[in-house]
């Protein structure tokens, strides 16, 4: 199996962490992507992307007001200057010992460890563990896009199932997302429009 | 203490009344260089004629000497599209020692930028870094002095670039911020005449490769051409060439301002003075100093540079002309702030930071304690410079 690495762990908690990456590697995260961050002794933690910032400084700032930026100064800016990505992570659960759990993690990963992405295989085993138990990470967590970000996760995990042979997946997640919202009905107007927004018509 | 307001106010108020009176001056003596340029552009002969004269009585005298372009002349940068050859941008960052540290030592830090102008591909940096500890710091008995530091400086940033450019298929052009002609205070110094030589020894490896080297001043504050043009006013009075300034503030850049369209470069001179009869001296004359200036700015804001070469360049069109249309193509790819963007790159490379400076001085630290010596201590006056003060940060 290919390992595509994203980067680097900047800095964590109990709940999130944040990665560093150059822009040259930002080509495979994407928002409601799933990745993996290999702790050792059969222990990694999983994740969701809820946020990419790419920052600024004085020299970028300059050259967006150039009538036209060359690709060399482009490739430049993007390969060699040290101007990194951070892309922000949710935690929603962890496998240790070949087994797949819904709950935050025991312990955090630490500074400079690598994340990997997910791939369908490894999405597909994640979010077929159990009965749906990371969603309320999503939804309690604060800062969240939380419609955004789940339409996004779920398009991600639905397609990965059909490929799987699992078609009733994306039915069984949206129904467990009513489940869990039927008291909080601003936010699962919120989640459900976004989930139509991607077409998923479940 | 802050700033005594009070009294700079009443400074600044002084200057500020005067100011017009200067500015009037400064442009009838604009308008006068500028009649001097038109009037005697094509006599290159007569001010080659006044310049012999003037140096015969005044050694020391430094300004501009006509070459074979009149001084009017402007020239348009050449198309050159996706055909200019790579450019190699030097800079070059220091850390100068400090007797009041705890470890006294310098450092060097060489930053080059690597880039095909023009051409989709990624361009490239690299570091150098030298170490000045121990027995650099005390040769002789004599202190390394921050005069000497710089020289080392200058020197390691053009054996980089020779070092690189041999690389390269030719031609290659190479850059530097800041002029080729370097000013030695400190003339009694023979460690300074040393590495001065060996700067001239690295120009003529760099004239062996046929490189298109050049050094970029930025805003020149330069009046060689003035001052040649003064040798016009001063024709009855030789001796009082350089002493006596006629036209004392004008700067050639503010000459040349309204000469030179965007993108347009000056006549090539050849400088005249002390310094540049040592690069004279060798490679029958390849390494003498050249210069021209280029407007890098837009059409209602000139904004002129002053680009030194050396005679190898200046006398072969070609380089002449790929070092001109690399100028311009880097300028503008930095908007507003028109400077060459493998410059300002080479700049970001190698600049040493007070972190990188606390972090080397650290790992001396550790190194000295390894080896069983034990490292000194800061000087008190430093401590205390030191100290978190009322909300001022100044040294």
């Amino acid at each position: 199996m290919t390992m595509i690495e994203i980067g680097r762990l900047l800095r964590s908690s109990t709940t999130a962490c944040v990665i560093g990456c150059r822009v040259s590697q930002l080509n495979t995260p994407a928002f409601g992507g799933m990745v993996r961050i290999p702790l050792g002794d059969g222990y990694q933690v999983y994740g969701l992307i809820y946020d990419i910032r790419i920052d600024d400084d004085g020299l970028v700032r300059h050259l967006v007001t150039a009538e036209g930026v060359s690709e060399e100064v482009l490739l430049d800016n993007r390969l060699n200057r040290n101007v990194p990505v951070e892309i922000s992570v949710l935690f929603v659960g962890y496998e240790m010992g070949g087994r797949i759990s819904h709950l935050l993690p025991p312990r955090p990963p630490l500074t400079l460890d690598m994340i990997y992405s997910c791939s369908d295989e490894e999405l597909c085993a994640f979010t077929g563990a159990g009965h749906f138990g990371y969603f309320r990470h999503v939804l309690r967590a604060e800062d969240v896009p939380t419609g955004e970000l789940l339409a996004a996760h779920l398009s991600q995990a639905h397609r990965a199932q059909c490929a799987g042979g699992n078609h009733s997946w994306g039915v069984s997640a949206t129904q467990e997302l009513i489940t869990l919202l039927r008291d909080d009905y601003p936010t699962l107007m919120s989640v459900l429009g976004a989930l139509s927004d991607a077409g998923l018509a479940l | 203490m802050p700033v005594n307001y009070q009294q700079v106010q009443l400074q600044i108020k002084e200057m500020g009344q005067n100011a017009p009176r200067m500015a009037r001056d400064l442009r009838e003596r604009a308008d006068t260089g500028r009649e001097l340029l038109a009037g005697f552009a094509k006599d290159l002969d007569y001010l080659r004629g006044l310049l012999e004269q003037a140096a015969a009585d005044n050694p020391g005298l430094r300004c501009a000497a006509p070459r074979e372009e009149p001084l009017d002349y402007v020239f348009s940068a050449p198309p050159f599209g996706e055909h200019l050859p790579v450019l190699l941008a030097a800079d070059g960052s220091q850390v100068n020692p400090n007797r009041h540290d705890a470890v006294e030592f310098g450092l060097i830090n060489v930053g080059v930028f690597r880039i095909c102008p023009g051409r989709p591909l990624a361009p490239s940096e690299q570091v150098r870094t030298t170490l000045l500890y121990a027995q650099d710091l005390d040769s002789e008995q004599e202190r390394l002095t921050e005069e000497l530091v710089a020289l080392k400086r200058d020197l390691t940033e053009r054996k980089t670039l020779a070092d690189l450019a041999a690389l390269e298929p030719q031609p290659v052009i190479t850059l530097t911020d800041g002029p080729l002609e370097l000013f030695l205070q400190s003339r009694d110094d023979r460690r300074l005449d040393e590495q001065f030589d060996q700067y001239l020894d690295v120009l003529e490896e760099l004239a062996a490769m046929n490189v298109a080297t050049a050094g970029y001043v930025d805003k020149p504050s330069s009046d060689l051409v003035v001052r040649l043009l003064e040798l016009v006013k001063l024709r009855d009075r030789p001796s009082a060439a350089g002493r006596e300034r006629p036209l004392r503030g004008l700067t050639d850049a503010a000459l040349f301002a309204d000469l030179l369209g965007p993108g347009q470069r000056s006549a090539v001179f050849t400088i005249h003075s002390r310094t540049s009869q040592r690069f004279a001296e060798r490679l029958g004359g390849a390494l003498e100093l050249c210069f021209f200036y280029l407007n890098v700015g837009r059409p209602d804001h000139p904004s002129l540079a002053r680009v030194e070469i050396p005679e190898w360049v200046a006398r072969q069109p070609y380089l002449l002309n790929l070092l001109h249309a690399a100028l311009v193509q880097q300028c503008a790819q930095m908007a507003g702030a028109a400077y060459p963007y493998a410059l300002h790159r080479a700049h970001e490379v190698a600049l040493v930071t007070m972190t990188d400076k606390r972090q080397v001085a650290g790992l001396i630290w550790a190194e000295l304690w390894k080896n069983g010596v034990i490292p000194g201590d800061m000087s008190n006056k430093q401590y205390l410079k030191d100290l978190p003060g009322r909300g001022r940060r100044s040294s």
